[in-house]
């Protein structure tokens, strides 16, 4: 069965160790949430123990934690695909200086260390003297998340063809039917690409969202990482992020399989 | 005005185009560019002594900077970014040539793979690590056994794990890009220098390395940038003498609660920062420059630059 | 595509209505973790009908850089002593209605007249008092003494840690000295200083908050903490064992305030009536291995309780030890540079 066109055995080592070493963790981790030994640098044998210890009422605070987390996502996806696609359209439709900063002020937190973000937008708020809440920390995510949409809609842009919006108004399409009808379907992978990145950026943030949160409002990773320092109960993360795990990849597949008949345009 | 080719109109004040730009450009200058400034700023104020910026200016978080310990911290954050950043791209290099070599089926299937890692929470990894490392772990004692390594060694709470990890954390940034451009990379090429009889390895550092050094470039920025503001992973399995600027300038805020010398520290790391985020925005103007259109190939979504 | 919007959207929506809901009032507690029987909380909630929303934080100072910061929810802190003493400097807590908490009697009045820094009680009730000390694995350690000498265990280098706190790690150096942990002495602060450069080359880092999971799982087996922290690392390997030592130690205590700003005086100061009961004292002491200073709560303890020198503290090594205070801007700053020298200190 051919997989690969020629013979590559270095190319395939690499590839191989390269997996075995992303791998490793996850490995530990959905082994350890079986594993009867709070520390799980040794095992103890099988339990469901940590499933049962999840889904019971003492792991609340992590149930609540996971809905601000996707709470916070979601807003935070769904206000970038806006803001990033009307971003990716103008950066491609005009060639001004106007752009060139534009897109320098959009490129830049892509490459800029997430503590110098969040530090940055700490200061703010504290200068401002604006509460610090989930809404503080959504705006944080759609700062982010917005350059990320921007490029992705912007690699989509570049196999745009025009013509297909010029036949629209020729045959009596309004602006916004236009936009609407045309324009956006024709963008919308690049649109969910976007918007799936975000949301993922969003969901896994710690750094931004550490340094800016206040009261009583801590999203999934900074539950974790509460956890991580204090509480000797790690396994019952290690449940949920199995968990969490199998369900992304099942979604992904299920999707792959919704999608993989049609031709990739 | 529906026609969406480019406009070439550089010096033309245009109510439609300012209009459909304020809203992103609002918001970014907002909550990115004016915070940024805004660091700088609040370094130059006085430190209340119970916490947070006091009353008026002062130069003192500046004249705090003296402290003999930001220099070897400095250079160990440089340091493990390079180190980690070149140990990524040679990983990434050969993966991501056999991605571009791979057949579409097989292609998407590796690509899954190496992203879904990434879908379980970074502390989490992170701390599987923690784990994986400890000096009880089936790890060490398979290495105390094998006498690869002696009783005094520990694989955790030092730069080797600092390095370790952060390599295991920015791969896949290093993977995307180069991938990116492998996809797009003529392989006959390759072919063509092989009958002209270069070995394997020529070919591959003469050829194709320079065939995808957009892909290369990009993951150079996308892994040493993060990688010098790393904060968790020197924090997590780093040890006493494994700080990063990133630690600093947490513990001057959270532990010493001196904003404004987090400030200062903070805008150290930014000139640190500095040279690769110009040298990755002298490579995004080359690229963004309008070309003659590209051959026809399939394209995907999209990936980020 | 569409099963999939179809899908996300009544994901979003289910998540959205399962947020909203609950309209008990909440008291809002900002305080150290692990620091409750859940058990206890549990049972004030009932009998008074409210939510408890516990923030946690782990240090003195990330309290007050969070309150500084412009956190102002809170109903209930738990600052440790000396930061009470700053809060009230600035203006943060309020004075306390003792009519609303009767049970402040059971208070052991030894602890108030001794030690305590508030001593009538005024803006602040006590909490837990435990002493620092050393823990460390049996069978891992040759000749143990309860002393401040085991941290320099060369033979252990990588598996030792020391609190990330400049009082204490600094203080346990002084007190190893036969110095005041309060001191202002320059040359008495230098001192220390290199000893805790000495020790600091057989650490494996600073740690003030993962040394018990550490200590437990067997990754350290020698850490400078909290006795209530290490008491807990007992109760998952019963190799630990933990001393205080006999130089004299820090004995750290944290009180219950209640902010200017607080949203339900009235239930804060209910909590604090709960707390003081005999019965939840006691109950608190079993499940965190803290002391609560509250002699009617005495009687009820366990003989094991009792009996446990780290802490019921021999009197000797007791009149020896000291709680940490705050000591001024000019007093913190000559600890501040020493730690910074501390930090930088390279380690052979």
């Amino acid at each position: 069965m051919r997989l690969i066109s020629g013979r590559h055995p270095f190319a395939i080592a690499a590839m191989g160790v390269a997996l075995v070493f992303l791998y490793l963790p996850i490995l530990v981790l959905v082994l350890n949430s079986f594993n009867a030994s709070r520390y799980g640098s040794t095992w103890e044998g099988w339990t469901i123990d940590w499933y049962a210890r999840l889904f019971s009422s003492r792991s609340q605070d992590i149930w609540d934690a996971l809905s601000r987390s996707l709470i916070v996502a979601t807003m935070a996806s769904a206000v970038s695909m806006v803001l990033g696609t009307l971003a990716a359209w103008v950066l491609h439709r005009y060639r001004t200086r106007l752009q060139q900063a534009h897109f320098g002020l959009i490129y830049l937190p892509i490459v800029a260390p997430d503590i110098l973000m969040g530090i940055s937008l700490a200061i703010f708020f504290v200068t401002l003297g604006v509460e610090r809440n989930l809404m503080a920390i959504t705006v944080a995510h759609i700062t982010f998340c917005i350059s990320y949409v921007t490029l992705a809609v912007l690699a989509r842009l570049q196999d745009f063809d025009g013509s297909f919006v010029d036949a629209a108004r020729d045959l009596g399409a309004s602006r916004f039917q236009t936009i609407v009808r045309v324009v956006v379907p024709l963008l919308l992978p690049g649109i969910m690409a976007g918007g799936l990145l975000a949301f993922t950026l969003s969901i896994d943030d710690f750094v931004i969202t550490f340094f800016v949160k206040g009261v009583g409002s801590d999203t999934l990773p900074l539950k974790i990482y509460g956890m991580t320092k204090h509480t000797k109960e790690m396994p019952v993360i290690n449940a949920l992020s199995t968990l969490l795990l199998t369900f992304t990849f099942a979604s992904v597949w299920w999707v792959q399989r919704l999608t993989g008949n049609r031709a990739r345009t | 005005m529906s026609n969406p080719s480019p406009k070439y109109s550089p010096h033309r004040f245009n109510r439609s185009e300012w209009i459909r730009t304020i809203p992103s450009f609002g918001w970014l200058a907002f909550f990115f560019a004016i915070p940024t400034l805004l660091i700088l700023v609040m370094s130059f104020k006085s430190a209340n002594p119970y916490g947070g910026f006091g009353e008026g200016w002062s130069l003192q978080a500046w004249r705090d900077m003296g402290n003999p310990s930001y220099p070897a911290v400095t250079w160990r954050t440089v340091w493990l970014s390079v180190v980690a950043t070149v140990i990524c791209v040679a990983m990434a290099l050969p993966v991501g040539f056999l991605l571009g070599k791979s057949l579409p089926k097989t292609r998407a299937t590796l690509l899954l793979l190496i992203i879904v890692p990434f879908w379980t929470n970074f502390l989490i990894r992170v701390y599987a690590w923690k784990v994986l490392l400890h000096p009880e772990g089936y790890l060490r004692q398979a290495l105390l056994s094998l006498h690869l390594i002696d009783e005094r060694t520990l694989l955790l709470n030092h730069e080797w794990a600092v390095l370790l990890v952060m390599v295991y954390s920015y791969l896949p940034f290093a993977i995307l890009p180069i991938y990116a451009a492998a996809e797009k990379f003529d392989f006959a090429l390759l072919d063509a220098a092989r009958d002209l009889g270069a070995s394997a390895i020529r070919s591959f550092w003469q050829i194709f390395v320079p065939g995808v050094q957009r892909g290369l470039f990009a993951a150079l920025v996308m892994v040493l940038i993060p990688a010098l503001g790393s904060y968790i992973i020197p924090d997590l399995v780093g040890g006493a003498a494994s700080e990063m600027l990133g630690n600093k300038i947490a513990a001057r805020l959270f532990v010493d609660r001196n904003w404004p010398h987090a400030a200062a520290v903070s805008v150290l790391l930014m000139a640190v920062t500095l040279f690769p985020v110009l040298f990755a925005f002298a490579q995004q103007k080359k690229e963004s420059r309008p070309e003659s259109p590209r051959p026809e190939s399939a394209k995907k979504g999209a990936a980020p630059a | 595509m569409k099963h999939l919007t179809r899908l996300s959207l009544v994901l979003l929506s289910a998540l959205v209505l399962s947020s909203c809901g609950e309209q008990k009032p909440v008291l809002y507690i900002f305080g150290w973790d692990d620091y409750f029987n859940p058990d206890l909380l549990e049972r004030f909630e009932e009998e008074n009908g409210c939510r408890i929303q516990l923030d946690i934080f782990d240090s003195n100072e990330a309290m007050l850089a969070k309150l500084k910061a412009g956190a102002t929810g809170y109903d209930i802190l738990m600052p440790s002593s000396y930061m009470v003493k700053i809060l009230e400097r600035e203006g943060m807590i309020r004075e306390l209605d003792h009519g609303k908490i009767p049970n402040l009697k059971n208070i052991d009045p030894v602890y108030l007249s001794e030690t305590a820094f508030d001593k009538t009680m005024r803006v602040s009730v006590p909490y837990m008092c435990s002493p620092t000390g050393i823990g460390y694995v049996e069978g891992k350690v040759t000749d143990p003494k309860p002393s401040w000498t085991l941290l320099e265990t060369p033979e252990l280098k990588g598996r030792i840690t020391l609190l990330n706190d400049s009082r204490e790690t600094i203080g346990a150096a002084l007190k190893a000295l036969g110095y005041s942990l309060n001191t202002l002495n320059d040359a008495e602060i230098a001192s220390a200083r290199d000893l805790v450069i000495r020790w600091k080359q057989n650490i494996a880092k600073f740690e003030s908050d993962q040394y018990n999971a550490g200590i437990a799982s067997g990754e350290f087996l020698i850490c400078h903490g909290y006795s209530g922290d290490l008491f807990q690392a007992q109760e998952l390997n019963d190799k630990v064992v933990i001393v205080i030592p006999e130089e004299g130690t820090s004995i750290a205590c944290d009180d219950l305030v209640i902010p200017t700003a607080a949203p339900s005086p009235d239930l804060a100061h209910a909590f604090i009536n709960f707390l003081c009961e005999a019965e939840v004292a006691a109950a608190n002491t079993e499940y965190i291995y803290y002391l609560a200073p509250n002699s009617a709560a005495y009687e009820l303890l366990s003989d094991k309780i009792k009996n446990e020198s780290a802490i019921f503290i021999d009197p000797v090594v007791r009149g020896k030890s000291e709680m940490i205070d705050d000591l001024g801007p000019e007093g913190n700053a000559k600890y501040n540079v020493a730690w910074d020298l501390i930090k930088a200190a390279a380690i052979n």
